[in-house]
């Protein structure tokens, strides 16, 4: 049996891990599984945290989060993916090789960042904060890098779940009602892109949002 | 705790802006009119027992104003302000029954008016930084509002808009981080707090609030060179409302610099001053010129307005300097000149923009060159622009006169000071008064000669009739105290003492003398206008009685300066631009005349003239220099903005994640 302290560090591990798993692999299906187990990963960092501070509250986010984020939402993904019959990111703004080098200075940068915040209470928790920051700063470089809409979803759902890791390991859980409350908007943004990525298809014929450029002009 | 008259009228203010918002269009003129005119009436009393008593009144509430709390106070100073608002304020209400139009009707426009009204009437009783720009910023906007009335048919006044709106509000950021930048090193927002640390301030300090106030406040006293708005927005806006803008709004602008300068900051320095009467000095020259050369009239009021603002700043400047140096009673003389001036500009100006916009109502147009002949068909319009106009250009026996000669008198009693930067400023204001009292007369003899006598130039012209009797009577309240002020000056010295005193703090009395008359005491000089008045009476009497003996022959009636010619026409008349012509020549530099002489020959032949257009227009020189290459500028650095947003989403993002990640660098 593994201790508090592996199993958290394993977990968080986990979650920035499949973040740059993301940059890594440009097939659009290999994107649900990754968040699914990102998301079980992030389910694992607070079911962990509330068995070791024995707080009911916790485990029940934990456990809704595993439900929410570890099935509900790569199944909407995935609801996503299927319809899009180009299923590679054909032409990602930078390519891979330069999106994991930029993610290793992305990395470096929120360890520097978060030292600080390590600093007012250092624990075990609180030492992984980088982790929960360098995945928020690689969904948003993804958000910003690739073309495809439903790159764009997997950009948002890694920033949320970036934040959702610092939140869980900087306060050891938020009351139950923010965390529905933000497990609900994440739920209703995938909704909403899903309904723009489908439009954007009848009306275009492509899920290339610089398509949107021709709105300006 | 009683409220105080003051507050009472505000707040019939501002009921009367609920009511111009809520109540259908049947009684809504009227039923705002009757709140703001009885507004107005409230405050006229309650500045009149201010004024008369000396006793200030205060009020304060938390509840009205979040954060900074509502705090009014008036003492003479303020009341002065208040009466002058008031007056003007009763005046317009009751012209605007009549010639309240369709734009002006609508429930924005009567709230805005009546916003307009109360918020100017609330500016000279703030007495914290919170209160000063909430009815400031209140007053700005109302009227900005109300100048876009008559949007819909004029293109030039969205343009007046834009340019005083800009204006304004880059005036009251000015006075805002003037008001914060004192208040915060005087450790509190009141005024009160800052007048009592004033003293402990350093002349750092106080004077960069200082100038930061005095641009916001001289842009809105139409000072030369933050005056461009003013010369488009006065005409644009309806006449009740430019004679709000020009009597009372402008001097609120006065009323900052006084307030701020020499109350608050209880005197200052020296160069404040010198600065003031520059600027004083060039908007006397600038306006007056510029006014010769105008031919519309409400344009020429404008200018004519800069013009007046520049003799209050040379006074208001004459006198904090003399303040300075030491001689306190010639600037307690210099100031009472100053308030003087302000008070007949209120009434003469007030009355001459309201009987403007009785000639566009009755006319059709307000272009001089084609007016004439109003004299014979708008009889009491023409009166009351009469005296007002004599007024302004200072003929005893009639309020601007005196308001001048108290001017004159403190300047030149001013020139034995001992220094020597004081003197050079208050010759140049001497002179520039000079020149400007010249330029101004010509340029009231064009508008009235030009607009009032001779022939109609255009058939609206000719057909006008006079308009209703409220709005005349409107003018000749106006009018009144050009005629009152100037035989009976010395009554009003007692009331503008008590509000120089709060501006200057002393209880120097000045070297006036009480009484009807004006008599300095321990100089030389004096005036009784009221026998003045008798000799010109007695003289017009004894020529009329003379020529009726010498001219027994009977009187043939025949046309005037006919010389023997007959079917003379109207065009054979002067009109203004001809009439302003070789002034305009003369000061061609400043002027910068654009003239157009457009010839359309005969299809058969070149030596025949079909049709000949001509036209003259001058130019703002200050506008054209610094103002326009300015706006330019902006508008150039706005379309290279403009090109960093291409609509791609991938940009804007990646804007947002370099925004981020520069930050994170910069914490790190």
């Amino acid at each position: 049996m593994i201790g508090y302290a592996a199993a958290l560090r394993l977990a968080s591990g986990i979650v920035l891990l499949a973040a740059v798993a993301m940059l890594w692999r440009r097939d659009l299906r290999a994107a649900v599984p990754v968040l699914a187990v990102q998301g079980v990963a992030l389910g694992v960092v607070a079911g962990t945290l509330a068995l070791h501070q024995h707080d009911v509250g916790l485990g029940v986010t934990a456990f809704l989060v595993l439900i929410v984020k570890g099935f509900v939402v790569p199944l909407l993904v995935w609801r996503v993916v299927r319809r899009d019959p180009k299923i590679r990111e054909t032409a990602p703004l930078v390519n891979v090789t330069a999106s994991l080098v930029a993610a290793a200075v992305l990395i470096v940068l929120s360890f520097v960042v978060s030292a600080k915040i390590t600093a007012l209470s250092p624990s075990v928790a609180t030492r992984l904060v980088p982790l929960g920051v360098a995945t928020i700063l690689v969904g948003y470089f993804l958000l910003v890098s690739r073309r495809r809409a439903v790159s764009q979803i997997v950009g948002l759902l890694l920033i949320d779940n970036g934040i959702a890791l610092v939140t869980f390991l900087v306060t050891s859980g938020v009351p139950l009602i923010v965390e529905l409350g933000s497990a609900l908007d994440v739920l209703l943004v995938v909704v909403v892109l899903q309904v723009l990525v489908v439009n954007l298809r009848s009306r275009l014929g492509t899920f290339d949002l610089d398509q949107l450029k021709e709105l300006h002009d | 705790m009683t409220i105080p008259l003051f507050v009472v009228g505000l707040g019939i203010g501002v009921a009367g802006v609920l009511a111009g918002a809520v109540l259908p269009a049947r009684i809504r003129v009227a039923s705002i009119a009757l709140l703001v005119s009885g507004a107005c009436l409230v405050e006229l009393l309650a500045a009149g027992s201010v004024l008369l008593s000396g006793r200030s009144r205060t009020f304060s509430s938390t509840a009205i104003l979040p954060l900074a709390g509502l705090r009014l106070l008036l003492d003479p100073l303020g009341a002065l302000f208040v009466a002058i608002v008031a007056f003007v304020g009763l005046a317009a209400t009751v012209y605007l029954v009549r010639y309240a139009f369709a734009g002006l009707t609508t429930r924005s426009a009567t709230a805005c008016y009546a916003l307009f009204v109360t918020s100017l009437l609330a500016v000279p009783a703030a007495a914290n930084t919170g209160s000063f720009m909430f009815s400031w910023e209140l007053m700005a906007i109302s009227s900005l509002l109300l100048l876009l009335v008559e949007h819909r048919h004029r293109q030039s006044a969205r343009e007046a808009a834009q340019w005083y709106g800009v204006m304004t509000q880059m005036g009251a950021a000015s006075i805002l981080l003037g008001l914060l930048v004192l208040g915060s090193h005087a450790g509190g927002q009141t005024f009160a707090d800052i007048k009592s640390s004033a003293a402990g301030l350093s002349p750092t300090v106080r004077s960069v609030g200082f100038m930061l106030v005095l641009f916001g406040f001289s842009s809105k006293a139409g000072a030369v060179p933050f005056h461009v708005w003013l010369p488009r927005a006065h005409p644009e806006a309806p006449s009740p409302v430019s004679a709000l803008m020009s009597g009372a709004m402008v001097s609120l602008g006065i009323y900052g610099i006084i307030r701020v300068g020499g109350d608050l900051l209880s005197g200052g320095l020296l160069w404040w001053w010198v600065l003031v009467i520059a600027m004083g000095v060039l908007s006397a020259l600038f306006g007056a010129l510029h006014a010769t050369a105008s031919s519309d009239l409400k344009r020429l009021l404008a200018y004519s307005t800069i013009d007046n603002m520049g003799l209050v700043l040379i006074g208001v400047g004459a006198s904090g300097a003399l303040w300075v140096t030491g001689r306190r009673d010639v600037a307690v003389l210099a100031m009472i000149a100053a308030l003087f001036i302000l008070v007949v500009h209120a009434s003469f100006k007030g009355c001459l923009f309201l009987a403007a916009g009785a000639i566009e109502r009755s006319t059709g147009t307000r272009d001089l060159d084609q007016l004439g002949g109003l004299i014979h068909r708008m009889k009491g319009t023409a009166s009351v622009f009469a005296i007002a106009a004599f007024s302004i250009i200072a003929l005893p026996p009639l309020s601007g006169f005196a308001g001048e000669w108290l001017l004159f008198q403190s300047l030149l009693h001013g020139f034995t000071d001992r220094n020597t930067t004081t003197v050079i400023a208050l010759l140049a204001g001497v002179v520039a008064f000079a020149l400007a009292g010249g330029l101004t007369a010509v340029a009231f003899v064009k508008a009235f000669g030009i607009g009032f006598i001779g022939r109609a130039r255009s058939p609206g012209a000719g057909a006008a009739t006079e308009v209703a009797g409220s709005m005349v009577a409107a003018m000749v309240l106006l009018a009144g105290p050009c005629l009152v002020l100037g035989v009976v000056p010395g009554l009003a010295i007692p009331l503008l003492a008590k509000a120089a005193n709060v501006g200057l703090p002393s209880a120097t009395p000045g070297p006036l003398v009480r009484g009807p008359n004006l008599e300095l005491a321990g100089y030389y000089g004096a005036i009784e206008p009221a026998l003045l008045l008798v000799a010109l009476v007695v003289a017009g009497c004894l020529t009329w009685g003379v020529l009726k003996l010498v001219a027994r022959r009977a009187t043939r009636r025949a046309e005037a300066w006919g010389c023997g010619r007959e079917l003379q026409t109207s065009r054979m008349q002067y009109t203004a631009t001809s009439f302003a012509e070789p002034l305009q020549r003369v000061f061609s530099d400043v002027l910068r005349p654009d003239i157009d002489v457009e010839v359309t020959h005969v299809a058969e032949s070149r030596f025949y003239e079909k049709a000949l257009a001509y036209s003259n227009e001058t130019d703002d020189a200050i506008e054209r220099s610094f103002y326009r290459p300015v706006a330019s500028a902006f508008r150039w650095w706005g379309e290279r903005a403009r090109r960093i947003q291409n609509g791609s989403v991938h940009r804007y993002l990646a804007f947002g994640f370099a925004a981020l990640v520069m930050v994170l660098v910069v914490l790190a």
